[in-house]
């Protein structure tokens, strides 16, 4: 997994640099890498190896109940109604990052 | 891909090959480009009522007697014979085949109106899935009402409207729902929107929404009441604090600054003292609008005054107009002037639109009917727009400027065609909320499928109404017959409608009506010509011989 790629040759120093381990005193997640190569990676989608356990909660794709006009709707009168800030608090973009997640009720 | 026309071909393709993911119905809608309503029988022996609708499942035909007391339903078979002799095509049809009985039979016909009510014959909403079928009568429509209690002036009166539920196989009256001293704009549904099981009635006069239910065994049940109040438990929580009422009613009294703009009529509600419920949550979510766009105090006062308080009077005078489901819990309600709200010509009115969550009983959006917002979520959502319900499959299928590329384009001519952008705007508003159930789920109006001259069809549960404004509904036929042009290529000619007696009619001064009633899968229509002087009307049937 993920150390592997932050060696390999690239046109762009920069490509898989952010997958460079930074600690490298933590253990492996795969036995069968070299213990040097250690990542502390932590991927931000869990993805199961196993179906003793549900997901959490956060990581399901469920069909969203509103249809789209409906969120248009919400998402306009979410941004009419909430008070403006002053130009320098808006650090993060509204939509940064997007992310699975589960339906949000009525 | 070379798709072959010949239905043959067609045929023999539709063994081999599977559609498309999602478009089975798309590719079986096809065949309707080879089996089209090409025949006409003109001027057909029928009896004289008025013929209403093909219900949305085409089982029935919904008619009224010409006296608007009774209903007659019909259902559509399609005419069978046998011919013993060789070459049976080139023969002319037999005579029976020139009357409307071997095309319809009737089933019952049921007398719904007593002795001082008429039928409303422009009313008629169907509920697919268990075959209701709703419909009013009323009393006389009278100009003058005495305004009591909470209703407002400028509003005509009925004194019994009655909405009859029934069982369309065998036109057993389920149940009833009267409202008396009342309006409820009846003709062309416009009062009325039913999504799904859920029914909302508008009553202008006493500007209230009533939201029923229609259970599976035909009960309609009040489910809520919106206007005055909008929870259930709004009404007793005042009233047991009819004391602070009594103090509060004097701090309302007070006039805001700089509110000369009033309607000429003071507020008609004297005797109480707070705005209706619905009202409420409106002018709150105007202001809180409002209050959060300007940072700074002193702005954000500026800014109400100019905005909000300068045109106080204008929001607490604006009726409910018009109402329409968007979902389960949405309304889409148009708000407007009292005088804008019993006539067709909505040009020179301000109208509003408010999205109201029933549940949570707040207001979601407001906008008025030039705003550009509003107008690119129709643009792009049309579809939504159109609650249509979950159970009913084809009636997904009907081509909007959202589905449809040909549509689109229409949409994009008119836009491009000159005139300024915020007419343009008001005029595609002016078809919203949309009236319930006004579209025919018929193939032949596909706009991947046939190119036709919509302006021709104006009778409202035809087709598109963006392309004709409200007043051109009484538009006079002519005697050009109406073109299907298929899309595809070779873009020949399909079929055409031509309403009115087959040799054409001489005096051209006589206005004439022409309504079309397209059934939902058959290839078979009626046109239906009328004069407005009460003469029989001239009915053509059209069927792929």
């Amino acid at each position: 997994m993920g150390s592997m790629l932050g060696d390999w040759p690239s046109f762009d120093p920069h490509n898989f640099s952010q997958l460079r381990p930074s600690d490298p005193s933590n253990p492996s997640f795969d036995p069968s890498f070299n213990e040097e190569m250690a990542t502390k990676l932590t991927p931000a989608t869990y993805r199961p190896t196993h179906s003793r356990t549900l997901p959490p909660p956060d990581q399901v794709i469920t069909t969203e109940a509103k249809n789209i006009l409906m969120r248009n709707f919400y998402q306009r009168a979410e941004d009419k109604l909430r008070p403006k800030r002053a130009a320098s608090e808006h650090l993060i973009p509204e939509h940064g990052c997007k992310q699975l997640r589960a339906s949000t009720s009525n | 891909m070379f798709r072959s026309i010949n239905v043959t071909s067609r045929i023999f393709e539709r063994q081999i090959r599977t559609p498309a993911p999602g478009t089975s119905v798309h590719c079986a809608r096809r065949f309707y480009e080879n089996i089209v309503p090409s025949f006409t029988v003109y001027d057909i022996e029928c009896p004289d009522h008025s013929f209403r609708k093909f219900t949305d499942d085409g089982q029935y035909l919904i008619s009224f007697s010409r006296n608007h007391q009774d209903l007659i339903v019909y259902r559509p078979m399609w005419l069978s014979f046998s011919c013993k002799e060789e070459d049976c095509c080139r023969h002319d049809l037999p005579p029976k085949a020139k009357r409307f009985e071997s095309f319809f039979t009737q089933l019952y016909s049921v007398t719904l109106a007593s002795c001082n009510e008429l039928i409303c014959k422009d009313f008629f909403l169907s509920m697919e899935g268990n075959q209701f079928g709703l419909f009013a009568t009323s009393t006389a429509q009278i100009h003058d009402a005495p305004t009591t209690g909470r209703a407002i002036q400028g509003v005509p009166f009925i004194e019994k409207i009655t909405f009859h539920l029934l069982r369309l196989e065998d036109g057993v009256v389920l149940d009833e729902k009267v409202f008396h001293n009342d309006f409820i704009n009846l003709a062309h549904n416009m009062g009325v929107f039913l999504y799904d099981d859920l029914l909302a009635i508008v009553s202008l006069r006493y500007q209230t929404i009533h939201i029923l239910q229609v259970r599976d065994l035909g009960n309609l049940v009040d489910v809520r009441t919106i206007g005055s109040f909008c929870r259930e438990d709004d009404e007793l929580f005042l009233i047991s604090n009819s004391q602070s009422l009594a103090t509060s009613e004097r701090s309302r009294l007070n006039p805001f600054p700089g509110n000369q703009v009033g309607n000429g009529h003071n507020q008609v509600n004297q005797d109480d003292s707070f705005l209706s419920g619905i009202k409420q949550r409106l002018l709150s979510f105007i202001f809180q609008g409002m209050w959060n766009e300007e940072t700074d105090q002193a702005m954000r006062v500026q800014s109400l005054k100019k905005k909000f308080f300068f045109h106080f009077q204008d929001y607490v005078d604006l009726i409910i107009w018009k109402v329409q489901f968007l979902d389960r819990h949405h309304l889409l309600i148009k708000f407007g002037s009292v005088d804008g709200g019993v006539s067709r010509n909505v040009d020179h009115h301000p109208a509003f639109f408010a999205v109201y969550n029933m549940e949570t009983t707040e207001v979601v959006a407001f906008y008025q009917n030039s705003a550009e917002e509003l107008y690119f979520l129709f643009e792009k959502f049309c579809d939504h727009f159109h609650a249509t319900s979950r159970n009913s499959l084809h009636m997904n299928f009907i081509s909007s400027h959202s589905n449809n590329v040909y549509a689109l384009e229409q949409l994009r001519s008119i836009k491009n065609k000159g005139g300024s952008f915020s007419q343009f705007v008001k005029k595609m508003m002016a078809s919203l909320p949309f009236g319930c159930q006004s579209q025919s789920p018929s193939p032949y109006f596909d706009q991947s499928l046939f190119r036709y001259d919509e302006k021709k069809f104006y009778h409202v549960h035809i087709m598109l109404l963006q392309l004709i404004s409200a007043t051109d509904r009484h538009r006079q036929s002519t005697d050009h017959p109406i073109k299907f042009i298929s899309r595809r290529p070779p873009y020949t000619l399909k079929f055409k409608i031509k309403p009115g007696p087959e040799a054409g009619t001489i005096d051209g001064r006589t206005k004439r009506i022409s309504s079309f009633l397209f059934h939902p899968f058959l290839p078979l229509a009626l046109s239906i010509q009328q004069t407005l002087f009460l003469q029989p009307s001239v009915v053509n049937i059209h069927f792929r011989r």
